[in-house]
């Protein structure tokens, strides 16, 4: 990959060129868009996570 | 600023909880007692026409909750609310009522159902209330009634602290604190693995062998029923007698419900004296009580029955359809 961007002495000097990193790369490090996602891992953990409740096992037949 | 972000969404979030969630036909399987609390409250404020008390039975067991009785009677117009779960018993039935009474709920009636297998020891609800409910009742209890029960063990799933900081999180924070009946209204069961292992059995069809080798044979209820005299010391009984000592002292009217029993699939065991005397023995406490009594004991027959005492569809259809003038007396 550096071999592609001339000049380019390391990894960041590669991302730095990349046109989608430029626009994602911001949006990760904006602080409002980290909350949001960490937001929703919290609500996705809370709603797939296995049920670890105690439950009443009510025995039938 | 991540932070403030995370802490204002889930604020928000638990805000839209608060106003929003939905309240259900009946409490879940494996209800919370963060619903249980939002449910009494809401009593409180609008007392229905009816509260039904009970046990899988009047919950509908293995049915949709559109299919329960109390579900169809509501359908009708009724104003009536389902707080029967899975594993009731007289216990569970006087700590509801203890719960309701303390949270300032004065329902116009009562229909709560005697099960008479719920007298026997061997009972898994006998002497143990449901979890949600221990946690909400345990402090109305008096010392003497909880010596009666047995309380509910630790997890053995969780580690101590995990347990302490999995009620602190809850006393807090009301979306994490209704993620079991969030799940359950969701997923259709406790979790989303355990939903995805069903579908996996319905569509391999494994459920529908495990289903047919599990059709109910007389032998399977073999010690259900006791039918030795119910003795005074009976936690049951003595339930059932504080159930309507309650009702007399709050002036709250009640109808009991003899439970449907599947007499063609337990024929020999209990089509015998014993088991009409203890019938008996309880029908007479509850007129004596002051008791409206309905029973049901003999009123299904075997193909309205799911197995011992739980009705089909049909059968809570029938069921609701006989209920359905008593309330409205």
């Amino acid at each position: 990959m550096i071999e592609n961007v001339p000049g380019a002495q390391n990894v960041e000097e590669v991302l730095a060129h990349d046109p989608v990193y430029q626009v994602l790369g911001r949006r990760l490090a904006h602080p409002v868009f980290l909350g949001v996602v960490l937001f929703l891992i919290v609500v996705v953990m809370i709603v797939f996570g296995p049920s670890t409740e105690s439950r009443f096992i009510y025995t039938d037949f | 600023m991540v932070a403030l972000v995370l802490v204002v969404l889930l604020a928000a979030l638990d805000a839209a909880v608060a106003a929003w969630f939905p309240r259900f036909d009946r409490v879940s399987d494996n209800f919370s007692a963060a619903y249980l609390e939002r449910e009494v409250e809401a009593l409180a404020h609008d007392p229905p026409q009816a509260i039904f008390l009970g046990d899988s039975v009047l919950w509908g067991y293995r049915l949709p909750a559109a299919d329960a009785a109390p579900t169809l009677l509501r359908r009708k117009g009724m104003a009536v609310n389902n707080l029967s779960f899975e594993g009731g018993s007289p216990a569970n039935t006087y700590a509801m009522l203890r719960l309701l009474e303390a949270r300032g709920v004065h329902p116009r009636l009562v229909v709560f159902n005697v099960n008479q297998k719920e007298f026997s020891a061997a009972d898994s609800a006998y002497q143990k209330l449901h979890p949600s409910l221990e946690t909400l009742s345990w402090p109305l209890l008096t010392g003497d009634e909880r010596k009666l029960l047995t309380p509910t063990p630790p997890s053995t799933t969780q580690k101590p602290i995990e347990v302490a900081l999995d009620r602190w999180v809850t006393s807090f924070w009301r979306f994490y604190a209704l993620r079991s009946d969030l799940r359950e209204a969701l997923f259709g069961d406790v979790d989303a693995v355990h939903a995805l292992d069903d579908a996996i059995q319905v569509a391999s069809g494994a459920k529908a062998r495990s289903d047919a080798a599990h059709k109910p044979t007389p032998d399977r209820f073999e010690g259900t029923y006791d039918l030795s005299p119910i003795d005074p010391q009976n936690v049951s009984l003595i339930f059932l007698k504080k159930i309507l000592a309650l009702l007399a002292r709050d002036h709250i009217p009640a109808v009991a419900l003899l439970t449907p029993t599947n007499h063609t699939l337990l024929h020999e065991f209990i089509d015998v004296p014993e088991y009409q005397k203890n019938l008996a023995f309880t029908r007479k406490l509850l007129e004596r009580g002051g008791v409206r009594v309905v029973d049901l004991d003999r009123t299904f027959a075997a193909g309205e029955f799911i197995d011992n005492d739980h009705l089909t569809a049909a059968g809570n259809q029938r069921m609701a359809g006989l209920l359905g003038p008593v309330l409205a007396q």
